[in-house]
């Protein structure tokens, strides 16, 4: 018997590249997010070969999860073809082997900065939201251990306080993105800096969602049929974004998230900011068998 | 349609990254060795940050980088972080440290001596312009001293310890597994001690210098008084599978000591140390140690403050990540602005005539 004999040859990395030791605390910290949904779980956050705050968080979920049968769907503000993701995706892609797509039907895992895609994820989905900052008490409290207590204290006053104060000033709540929700009735997170249009998808959805912030080192879990429920008082209901009415003057798509595109003659044209989904209703459009999955909203509408 | 040509995915990366390269041209060993050779200050700068040390590693990344140093100190961190810890080596002393420069600004004299060693402290800071001019500048010989500087100095607190001038806590023997790692657990607060220490050993040089300087102009509670600077090497001793401790190999290290009257009527000690010769990190990280005590939350000198602020990867990371697009936020915020603007406006406040 030699030492050869006992030792794999050697390799330049480990199978999507972390270290079996890492994976191993991911698990371990993704497993108590699960059990205990919106909690933030302190974890190591390995550096990674990208700079903090370009998707590490959602990086280390994503090359947790990553097996050489997965389909990997990466998007930035809702694009496929954003440099960013592009960039993710072909790494996800060159270290495990796994298939990208841009395709949200298609896709097993879909790591995402800021949007969740409008067509209905199943229950055989994952998504992972990366996140630049999980403390939705930051603007009320930017001390972490303050801000941990007041979590386990459920001492959430302060954040309806600001809601409040928002709309004796300005007439509504003016929070834009990353609306704070209540996860499960106990712990308030903040759903990453999705629009307002995004957070009812999370609402006892059928899919597993991850939201990790590799900076931060704070990773949180939104597990299947969980209730999500934005702040609101019950006599000012919560408010998405005005764009049911829009439509996209590339695909014709109506009631959708749109991205605004300034013209020069001072006013506005609207494109579907789910990238790919509007690239299938152009190819549909012209003949190709494409298939879009059911939507979300409906009509510009969310069903109850 | 100017921002979507700044789209366009792969391609585009991949060209954005040639332009970049094709500045610093081709790499080679050569040219890592001579970085390796000149610019010894910035190797160990580079090493402390990342927490890594291996000049050699230090020398390529920063050649990789181009001298960025946060590029450089990323490229030592993610390749460091996969790595397999081997072993831990043993806890050294301060007496046990082969010293090339020990001084303290508390006293005139101290046990074992002032041992100034290599500084450009008395300096004149006059550019050596002749340089350009094709006359190569050669440095003065040193001249030895007739008896050499012994290699192993005391510490000064074990001094002040014995004249009870500084609390003295019993030390604790922790296990060399049970030693918590922040690079494989997450810097929590209050920090565990050895949590603090790696964390102000891998903080960014000109962050914790700046947090720091506040302190001392007057920001802080505590005025910090030099109680040792110590540019050493270090011992490395690890234990081999058969039982055998031995040393395999020394590494550079800093160390400062800095003290003040404490409320205690004892001498309060702040500490910092890093891997590599790096004398305004250490000073600046033990000022900030000193004053982290008791220091109000949010204030420059409270420890979460200043440890989650000057961790070079985090801090420069966010920064460049605003260049990212951010025009789905941004399209939230504006629908809320345009939201405010059409709702009824709330009724002017009635001031009393």
């Amino acid at each position: 018997m030699t030492i050869a004999t006992l030792t794999r040859p050697w390799e330049a990395m480990s199978y999507g590249f972390l270290d079996a030791s890492a994976k191993r605390e991911l698990r371990r910290k993704m497993l108590k997010a699960i059990a205990v949904p919106g909690c933030q779980m302190p974890y190591a956050s390995r550096e990674v070969p990208m700079a903090r705050g370009w998707g590490t968080g959602g990086l280390q979920v994503t090359l947790t999860l990553l097996k050489p049968s997965s389909v990997v769907k990466v998007i930035d503000q809702g694009a496929d073809d954003s440099v960013n993701a592009a960039s993710i995706r072909s790494f996800l892609s060159k270290v495990s082997g796994a298939r990208e797509t841009w395709d949200t039907t298609e896709a097993t895992l879909i790591q995402s900065r800021h949007r969740i895609p409008e067509e209905r994820l199943r229950a055989d989905q994952v998504l992972i939201l990366q996140v630049p900052n999980p403390e939705p008490l930051r603007p009320v409290e930017p001390n972490m251990s303050v801000a941990r207590q007041m979590h386990a204290d459920a001492d959430y006053g302060r954040l309806w306080l600001i809601l409040y104060e928002q709309i004796v000033r300005s007439g509504r709540v003016m929070q834009g993105a990353a609306y704070p929700s209540l996860v499960n009735g106990r712990h308030v997170m903040t759903p990453s800096p999705i629009p307002r249009w995004d957070v009812p998808k999370l609402h006892m959805a059928q899919h597993l969602t991850f939201l990790s912030a590799g900076r931060e080192k704070r990773l949180y879990a939104v597990p299947p049929f969980t209730r999500v429920e934005p702040l609101v008082f019950s006599d000012v209901p919560y408010q998405v974004e005005d764009h049911a009415a829009l439509t996209c003057h590339r695909s014709g798509m109506t009631g959708y998230f749109m991205n605004e595109i300034p013209q020069e003659d001072g006013s506005s044209a609207f494109e579907l900011s789910d990238s790919h989904l509007g690239i299938k209703a152009i190819r549909q459009a012209e003949g190709a068998a494409v298939k879009i999955g059911p939507t979300w909203y409906e009509n510009g509408k969310m069903p109850q | 349609m100017a921002y979507v040509a700044t789209r366009g995915g792969e391609r585009a990366i991949d060209q954005s990254e040639r332009l970049y390269r094709a500045e610093l041209g081709q790499i080679d060993a050569a040219r890592v060795a001579e970085i390796r050779l000149a610019l010894p200050m910035l190797i160990d700068r580079v090493m402390g940050e990342a927490s890594l040390y291996e000049p050699d590693l230090a020398a390529l990344a920063l050649a990789q980088a181009g001298g960025d140093l946060y590029e450089a100190v990323l490229l030592l961190r993610a390749w460091r972080t996969t790595q397999p810890r081997l072993t831990i080596a043993e806890p050294v002393l301060q007496d046990q440290l082969f010293t090339h420069r020990r001084i303290s600004a508390a006293f005139k004299d101290i046990p074992g001596g002032q041992i100034l060693g290599p500084s450009l402290d008395y300096a004149h800071r006059l550019l050596a312009t002749g340089v350009l001019q094709g006359q190569p500048y050669m440095p003065t010989p040193v001249d030895p001293a007739a008896t050499p500087a012994p290699a192993h100095q005391p510490s000064l607190a074990a001094w002040q310890k014995a004249q009870g001038l500084v609390a003295d806590p019993a030390r604790t023997e922790v296990a060399p597994d049970d030693i918590p790692d922040l690079t494989r657990e997450p810097l929590l607060f209050p920090a565990q001690r050895a949590h603090t220490l790696q964390s102000l050993a891998r903080a960014d040089t000109g962050g914790m210098l700046a947090l720091g300087y506040s302190a001392m102009r007057g920001y802080g509670n505590a005025h910090p008084t030099v109680n040792e600077l110590r540019l050493a090497e270090a011992e490395v001793r690890v234990r081999h599978p058969r039982g055998t401790v031995f040393s395999a190999g020394r590494v550079k290290v800093s160390q400062a000591e800095v003290t003040s009257k404490g409320k205690s009527g004892l001498l309060e000690l702040g500490f910092c140390a890093t891997l590599g010769w790096n004398e305004v990190k250490v000073i600046s990280g033990a000022t900030l140690d000193l004053n982290a005590p008791g220091a109000a939350k949010g204030s420059p000198v409270e420890e979460e403050f200043f440890l989650y602020h000057t961790e070079p990867v985090e801090a420069s990371g966010f920064c460049i990540h605003f260049k990212l697009p951010h025009y789905v936020t941004f399209q939230s915020s504006l629908d809320a602005l345009r939201g405010a603007k059409t709702a009824t406006p709330t009724q002017p406040e009635k001031v009393p005539a």
